[in-house]
């Protein structure tokens, strides 16, 4: 084959000698390899960071893949707060300054923003200006449509997501509400569960980078995805219904009351499941911004009260098991009790009574319950209150919750013994204080009350929820026993002072409380009452706990204001949960001797 | 070959030449008998797969290109189907709120039920004391709008009519128009706040 190029003579004799032309030929190949080599450095060792981003910019996109923020949904399923695709649309001055008062007229027509306002901004000298936030995706792609349609540009659409609160003021009052997002869309939350358990709803953001040619991916082009973890829903324990109907029942009564606020709180007497816990006055999550920032908390677990005479159901309970009375046992209640630093008087006129005991929770004595707690040893009433979680936060997961005051040590004086005996000189939250009671209702086992399902990881990494409450036991099952037989007697029509809290066809047992209340404002008590009714139902075979509490009541005390509401509550859960009556026969305990 | 066979014959001794003769090399004869393979269909056969190769490819990717067309078609179809599934959605859950619920129930008369009897089937005995609804047994769905500030919550302004008299002046008249005018304005104001 190579034979007959070797017997050619021309081209041989023309050429260099062989060595000069190979010494030629490595120099040129050196120094072509010594350019790569140099570029090799200045690509690799000088800057390699950035060169990598350019190349990967040419023709590359980068996504965040986000993360739907879980949504909180009441004990049916039924969401109380969920995230939907939205859009921001923006503007670039720059290509919208020309038509501005036509497209700022459309936008105002279609996206009902302001004119005067958006017409600003579309002459702003700026390249990037919000026309409107957080407006669901089909309504912003539509309209950014349409304007294209109409000859208008620079109008630009970025994800924006819409956290929605579909029953607007069911339960605002738990779960808060989200802020205007921040500049990256992330959440912003600032209220309620919404911010108790931000990291847990929230998830973790993905990305995507792809290279795209001519607005489409690239089939087989260089792909990384780190897909995007959705953040967890949160389930309450709140029956969105029922707590709706409690909502109600409660604004009703505050304004029938002309009362200043209140509180309701429907309690699963057996698991410590909160199925209502309502405010009033409240705001609506879908509008925050139109309503007092004083109002973006429950009240029922940041504010606290003196609970007054219902409280007498623990004093007289922990008496009990104590072994130290019997609903029987017979007081002579003189009509004053002279105490060391002022005299005690009951909340009606009278001489010297001979109440049994549990005629001293019927009528709701405070002297005899006062003369009943003078059997304690001392220390003993503050180591019960504390077992029935007084003192200390529920932990249900809402944050700023108060803890309540329950005075210790040298606070703790005769004088402070006798009140808190009777329920004042001791502050609660209303949870605790229904979590309290039941207590008796649960055949003296406390349960921990709980507002999360399951279970759920605080953002400072506590677990709460129903697979955390625990259970203690605070008083034997016969004092609870006893105790529910006295309280049933307080619906008594003639003997109680609560008849206006009995259902019809169930056997109910309940306290009252008529408290003096100390007011924010001089730190004092200036005579207005915190009028409430806490009971549970059925008395031999308890399901709903439930508490109503009225501040500033002007038309009554505990019986007839939130009696009332008590039953009306008490009504439509046993109703709703189908909870026939017990048919047994109500209590008979006397309650004079 | 040939050149070196006369000079290894010379060296060798005798006894071994038989050996030799035995063992020298010829040259095999080429076969011409069979016929050189055709380069033709070989070479087309080639073409062929390589051309059946590059049209492969070429289609396979104008195909994978197409399916990312219609990838890219189909995403923006479900992007805007998710987005009307939403809108609509929101439309549902605005209509089922328990405001609205509980509001149109009443408003068709439904009220709400009184004590319920319950019916134990093994004894046939009714248990509760049964209380029919009544009328009237409703629940307040006007739940009260956000405090405005004042600003935005102008106090009503009351013009009381001057007494006219008989023959007075058009320009007195058409002053009260105009504060009617402003009345009515802001009356009007808060309605459509409220309304919002």
């Amino acid at each position: 084959m190579t034979g007959p190029s070797r017997t050619r003579p021309g081209p041989q004799a023309r050429r260099a000698s062989p060595e000069l032309r190979l010494k030629v030929g490595f120099v040129v190949i050196a120094m072509v390899l010594s350019v790569f080599a140099a570029r090799l450095v200045q690509l690799q060792g000088v800057d390699p960071g950035q060169y990598a981003a350019m190349a990967a910019a040419e023709g590359s996109v980068d996504v965040v893949l986000p993360a739907t923020r879980g949504s909180i949904l009441d004990r049916n399923g039924v969401p109380l707060a969920e995230s939907i695709d939205g859009k921001m649309v923006v503007a670039d001055p720059k290509l919208t300054a020309d038509k501005a008062p036509e497209l700022a007229k459309f936008l105002a027509k279609e996206l009902g923003v302001d004119y005067f306002q958006v017409l600003e901004r579309l002459r702003a000298d700026t390249r990037f200006e919000y026309i409107a936030r957080q407006v669901p995706a089909r309504l912003a792609t539509d309209v950014v449509d349409k304007a294209e349609r109409k000859g208008f540009v620079g109008l630009f659409l970025r994800r924006d997501p819409v956290r929605r609160y579909p029953q607007g003021r069911t339960a605002a009052n738990l779960i808060g509400f989200l802020g205007t997002p921040r500049k990256d869309g992330s959440a912003h939350a600032l209220a309620g569960l919404e911010d108790a358990f931000d990291k847990y709803l929230s998830g973790t953001d993905g990305e995507e980078r792809y290279e795209v040619g001519a607005g489409n991916q690239i089939p087989l082009g260089h792909n990384t995805i780190t897909p995007a973890v959705d953040g967890e829903d949160l389930r309450l324990t709140i029956d969105s219904t029922m707590q709706f109907y409690t909502q109600q029942v409660l604004q009703q009564t505050v304004e029938g009351a002309h009362a200043e606020s209140g509180i309701a709180v429907i309690m699963d007497s057996r698991t410590g499941d909160v199925l209502s816990l309502a405010d009033y006055p409240t705001y609506d999550a879908s509008d925050p911004q139109d309503w007092p920032k004083s109002r973006y908390k429950s009240s029922a677990l940041t504010d606290v009260y003196e609970p007054g005479s219902t409280e007498k159901v623990l004093t007289l309970s922990a008496l009990i098991d104590a072994g130290l009375a019997r609903p029987r046992q017979q007081y002579v209640v003189p009509p004053v009790l002279n105490r060391q630093d002022r005299p005690i008087h009951d909340h009606w006129v009278h001489g010297f009574e001979h109440l049994t005991l549990a005629g001293i929770l019927a009528k709701s004595s405070n002297i005899g319950t006062v003369l009943a707690a003078d059997n304690f040893p001392k220390g003993e009433l503050r180591r019960y209150l504390t077992s029935f979680g007084l003192g200390r936060t529920t932990g249900v997961g809402m944050l700023a919750e108060s803890r309540g005051i329950l005075p210790a040590g040298a606070a703790w004086t005769d004088q402070v013994d006798d009140r808190i005996a009777f329920g004042q000189s001791l502050s609660v939250n209303a949870l605790q204080m229904t979590a309290a009671v039941n207590t008796i209702a649960n055949d003296g086992v406390h349960i921990d009350p709980s507002l999360v399902e399951g279970h759920a990881t605080l953002d400072d990494g506590t677990e709460v929820g129903t697979d955390d409450a625990t259970e203690r036991r605070v008083v034997s099952t016969e004092a609870a026993r006893q105790t529910g037989l006295m309280m049933e007697r307080v619906l008594d029509p003639v003997d109680g002072v609560a008849p206006l809290a009995a259902v019809p066809g169930y056997r109910i047992a309940g306290k009252t409380g008529t408290a003096q209340r100390v007011v924010d404002s001089c730190g004092c008590y200036d005579g207005s009452h915190t009028a409430s009714f806490i009971g549970y139902g059925p008395t031999d075979d308890a399901r709903f706990t439930i508490y109503v509490v009225i501040h500033d009541s002007k038309t009554g005390g505990g019986g007839a204001v939130a009696g009332p509401a008590f039953a009306k509550l008490m009504s439509y859960a046993l109703r709703r949960y189908g909870v026939p009556p017990t048919g047994t026969k109500p209590s008979q305990l006397p309650v004079e001797w | 070959m040939s050149s070196t066979a006369p000079q290894l014959r010379s060296r060798l001794p005798r006894l071994a030449e038989v050996a030799v003769q035995r063992a020298r090399l010829t040259v095999v004869p080429r076969p011409r008998t069979r016929p050189r393979a055709p380069r033709v269909p070989f070479v087309i056969f080639v073409s062929v797969i390589l051309l059946a190769g590059v049209l492969g490819l070429l289609m396979f990717n104008t195909s994978m290109q197409q399916a990312s067309f219609r990838e890219t078609a189909l995403e923006h179809q479900a992007a805007d189907l998710t987005a009307r599934e939403e809108a609509l959605n929101l439309d549902l859950q605005q209509r089922r709120t328990f405001e609205n619920i509980a509001d149109r129930a009443q408003k068709l008369g439904m009220v709400l039920p009184g004590a319920p009897g319950v019916l134990t089937l093994g004894t046939g005995k009714v248990l509760g004391t049964p209380v029919p609804a009544v009328p009237g047994n409703t629940i307040n769905t006007n739940t009260p709008g956000p405090h405005k500030p004042a600003a935005l919550n102008p106090p009503p302004v009351i013009v009381h009519e001057k007494p006219q008299k008989r023959g007075g002046d058009t320009g007195g008249r058409s002053d009260a128009g105009h504060r009617d005018r402003h009345q009515d304005r802001q009356h009007g104001a808060p309605d459509r706040d409220r309304q919002r």
